[in-house]
């Protein structure tokens, strides 16, 4: 019979769990490795309706505003692909998608920035991909802000995303950054990568022929979930 | 070098943050008029609630501290081993107060492995949060079930493993604790798969 896994986790394109640079991560990265386990069960996922999905919930200008103010800021576009690691489109993904306003401020009572809140922005947009696997956002460009980490650093400008594709093994959370920020290359939670391609993948592109036409700066970004394969399992009573 | 099966990468993981709840959870943090309700809030809907188990527990990181801002989803088949696209999936938060997290949910029945052995009811839990620059995964089991046939934990049980942090324990009727440990002695049992 044909059975359905998924593509083993690549460990060495993927952040180091432990990784002191990253303060919060040394009392919370497990220190033990990880067991492997056959990925056969979690193939299976929850799908999401259409029908929870709001009209304005990928407009994030509009989607929290009073009165139809704006939010503060400029507008961007994010927009992209999801995909699985064969180049197959996933239709109907969840993206979640949640980040600071144009000041650096989240609306989260633990944000100790001392930065102002946008009463006409939440930072928080969800949707769903098409048929061709693509998503679009339109939100405003969030700014950059101070935290504690070594004393104070800052993050680069970032829109995180969660990701349901099909199996509850393909989830992903990460954080989109945008193309041409000094910060990128100082930050200790990009750094926790170390393949330099893996981190360039979470660099959003300036997409100057969207943004031409729209009248809004766009920046594209695809993402690619673990692979789902095939294989042929013979049943016999010795199993694997 | 070129990869010779032609498979593009995985887009690597990041931390969720300390925020994550505005992204997943709206409503638990008063930000009210954006969705009607936060995807999870129950795991299966239409259930008798005197028919479901409790599971209930804190995440500990590596000060014995109860975490409040880590995001738990579970994922899990039916009473009758039964996978649904729209039921079984939960996503909750420890209570800010009690540091405590509390599933409501239905006792999942057993799954067939690939060889075609049964799995022992299990759960799948995800745990998401500040300082965990990856997701991380495991499962849940249950004290009083047969644990010793389970394909997935007879063949880990040599290396070694904590075995019992995968384990739910059952305190009364119905009720089981299964608390996380990010490091430590009792450091949780976290998947690759």
């Amino acid at each position: 019979m044909n059975v359905k896994s998924l593509v083993k986790r690549n460990y060495k394109k993927q952040p180091e769990i432990d990784f002191p640079d990253y303060k919060s991560s040394i009392f919370r990265a497990p220190k033990n490795k990880k067991i492997s386990i056959p990925s056969n069960l979690e193939i299976f996922g929850p799908i999401f309706n259409k029908k929870t999905i709001g009209e304005l919930d990928n407009d994030l200008t509009l989607n929290f505003s009073k009165n139809k103010n704006s939010p503060l800021g400029h507008k961007i576009i994010v927009h992209g692909t999801v995909s699985d690691q064969f180049s197959n489109p996933i239709k109907g993904a969840l993206i979640e998608i949640w980040q600071a306003n144009a000041a650096g401020k989240y609306l989260h009572q633990d944000d100790k920035n001392p930065a102002p809140i946008d009463p006409n922005f939440s930072g928080c947009g969800r949707s769903l991909t098409s048929s061709d696997g693509s998503y679009e956002f339109l939100t405003i460009q969030p700014g950059p802000y101070p935290y504690p980490n070594r004393g104070i650093e800052w993050r680069p400008m970032h829109i995180h995303f969660s990701i349901f594709g099909e199996s509850f093994g393909q989830r992903l959370i990460t954080q989109m950054y945008f193309e041409g920020d000094p910060l990128i290359n100082i930050c200790p939670m990009v750094n926790s990568i170390a393949d330099e391609k893996a981190k360039k993948s979470l660099v959003g592109k300036l997409d100057t022929s969207r943004s031409n036409i729209q009248n809004i700066l766009a920046y594209k970004f695809d993402i690619v979930l673990r692979g789902v394969k095939q294989t042929f399992f013979e049943n016999r009573q010795e199993g694997l | 070098m070129k990869n010779s099966r032609n498979i593009l990468d995985e887009t690597p993981f990041q931390t969720a943050g300390p925020f994550l709840h505005i992204g997943c959870m709206p409503n638990k943090i008063k930000i009210n008029n954006l969705y009607k309700n936060d995807l999870g809030e129950v795991p299966f809907k239409n259930k008798n609630e005197i028919e479901m188990i409790t599971v209930e527990g804190s995440v500990f990181d590596g000060n014995g501290i109860a975490l409040d801002d880590v995001m738990l989803e579970t994922w899990q088949c039916d009473e009758n081993g039964q996978f649904f696209e729209d039921n079984g999936f939960a996503r909750f938060i420890p209570d800010k107060s009690t540091k405590k997290f509390k599933l409501l949910t239905v006792k999942p029945g057993q799954v067939e492995n690939l060889d075609g052995k049964n799995q022992s009811p299990h759960i799948c839990l995800s745990i998401s949060s500040r300082g965990l620059n990856m997701t991380l995964n495991t499962r849940i089991y249950f004290e009083g079930d047969d644990l010793i046939n389970d394909p997935i934990l007879s063949m880990i049980k040599n290396d070694k493993v904590n075995i019992d942090s995968l384990v739910a324990k059952k305190i009364k009727k119905n009720v089981y604790v299964f608390d996380v440990f990010l490091q430590g002695d009792k450091e949780t049992v976290f998947f690759d798969m």
